[in-house]
């Protein structure tokens, strides 16, 4: 019953990100972590989000600028990585899959903007505006929100098995240790994370906060 | 007459638009970007929440009603949590009976302000924050489910409020919610936001470079190779991103090199 739930949750995190109700189902951390419950396995799920999520913050969806979805990246990622690894950390496979969710999220933001040019022709064509009433008016948007989802649940499965077809080929020629494939996405997360800082307001604006977090991270570190 | 109707309290005007009637349209107002295009951007969203609004204010005249609905599904945008002021106070001034072009004039005066400020607010501000807060709990070793929970009722607890708080505003005030919001500290709230994000940034750095993010205690020298890719990262900003995603593949493909190679 994996697909059906695999199905769901690709269904309403694409719903989310962006038609309804924006609650944050779709980030990769939230999206990882419903998809690991799908799979019995919750941590390996939201690790695989938590990653993903550190490469998903720098992106502003602002207007009607272009950008990678996310959400739908991350449920495929996730469900590929459980679907191939077994129980624990694998880390040759992690990075592959991050490297997947990540660029998978390019076919999520494709979908959007298919999905954008078809609600043009379903709510503002001149037909809609001509004969416009209470009626068509919800048809035409509820329509839209409905392929909204089952775009979410396409760009999802498809990419849950184009994942695993790729990791399950892949994986077998995979010839480095687990240090080198983890210390690489930490030093990427890290990367990442820290191109934050300019949309804080830059590091003349925030050295103060960003210093003193740089403090307390590292206590926590020391004595976790 | 139309001016001092908006010049009474909301607490003591007698409302067309019932109260059940305003629940609907802010139920309906999370879907105000269901119907996303590059036309009129959320403009058929907006029309579809002011819906039930638009059905109590023109009962009775479906004509009326036909053509309130045309006008309101033309081009708007605005950020989603803060679209529910403009349709407040879009409301109030269809209670009214305002000039129609006065209401567009309106409209087009508030789109781009909702949408900077929303952007500034939750985007850059709420939204990374409070991630980073709950990715700093996983790498800490706090239980899973706690960390995404922390999350998830944290930003909505403030999501919600900020939704209720705008259509209250805008209800209230109509035409009147530009001259509230320069009163309003939401300056300092993007500034809070702001300095809450840097601090949770440079928390979650170390943790990260450690091997956090996957429990792997790698060795600590590894905080060196982190600590300067954090700087490149603070240096170029968003437009690391593609950048590390083709390294990231390039180190794979190494890898698998490597082996074929042997």
């Amino acid at each position: 019953m994996n697909w059906l739930g695999v199905a769901l949750i690709g269904g309403l995190v694409g719903l989310d990100s962006t038609s309804f109700p924006q609650v944050m189902i779709s980030r990769p951390l939230v999206a990882g972590c419903l998809t690991g419950i799908v799979f019995g396995r919750p941590i390996e799920g939201t690790m695989v989000g938590a990653i993903l999520e550190m490469f998903a913050l720098v992106i502003q969806p602002l207007g009607a600028a272009r950008y990678p979805e996310a959400g739908t990246g991350a449920v495929a990622a996730s469900a590929a990585y459980l679907s191939v690894s077994a129980d624990g950390i694998s880390p040759g496979i992690l990075l592959l899959a991050v490297v997947f969710g990540l660029a998978w999220e390019w076919v999520g933001s494709i979908s959007v903007i298919a999905l954008r040019r078809i609600n043009e022709l379903l709510v503002a064509d001149a037909m809609m505006f001509a004969n416009m009433n209470p009626g068509v008016l919800q048809r035409r948007h509820l329509a839209a929100m409905s392929l909204d989802f089952v775009r979410g649940v396409i760009v999802c499965t498809t990419g849950w098995v184009g994942g695993w077809a790729l990791l399950k080929t892949l994986t077998p020629y995979w010839s480095m240790g687990p240090g080198p494939a983890l210390g690489v996405l930490g030093i990427a997360g890290a990367a990442a994370t820290a191109a934050l800082l300019p949309l804080f307001g830059g590091w003349n604006q925030q050295k103060l906060a960003f210093t003193l977090g740089v403090i307390c991270g590292s206590l926590l570190l020391l004595f976790r | 007459m139309r001016v001092a109707a908006s010049a009474i309290p909301l607490s003591v005007r007698d409302h067309v638009v019932p109260r059940h009637t305003l629940a609907a349209v802010f139920v309906r107002a999370f879907a105000i970007q269901g119907s996303w295009n590059y036309k009129t951007l959320i403009g058929s969203g907006f029309a579809f929440s002011m819906l039930p609004a638009l059905r109590a204010i023109h009962r009775g005249d479906d004509a009326a009603l036909n053509a309130a609905l045309e006008r309101h599904a033309q081009l708007f945008n605005s950020h989603p949590y803060l679209a529910p002021m403009a349709l407040g106070a879009v409301i109030r001034l269809e209670e009214d009976r305002e000039n129609p072009a006065v209401i567009e004039r309106f409209k087009a005066a508030v789109r781009g302000s909702l949408g900077t400020m929303g952007d500034r607010l939750v985007w850059a501000g709420l939204r990374p924050a409070c991630l980073l807060a709950a990715l700093v709990l996983l790498f800490i070793g706090t239980p899973w489910w706690i960390s995404v929970a922390a999350f998830f009722v944290t930003y909505n607890v403030a999501h919600f409020a900020l939704r209720a708080w705008s259509f209250r505003l805008g209800l209230r005030e109509g035409m009147g919610v530009g001259e509230q919001l320069r009163k309003h500290p939401i300056g300092n709230a993007q500034r809070f936001l702001s300095a809450a994000g840097a601090f949770m940034a440079g928390a979650a750095l170390p943790l990260i470079s450690a091997g956090g993010v996957v429990a792997a205690g790698l060795p600590i020298w590894w905080l060196v190779f982190g600590g300067a890719a954090a700087i490149v990262g603070a240096r170029f900003g968003p437009r690391i991103r593609t950048p590390l995603v083709i390294l990231l593949a390039a180190f794979y493909a190494v890898g698998l090199f490597l082996k074929i190679a042997q």
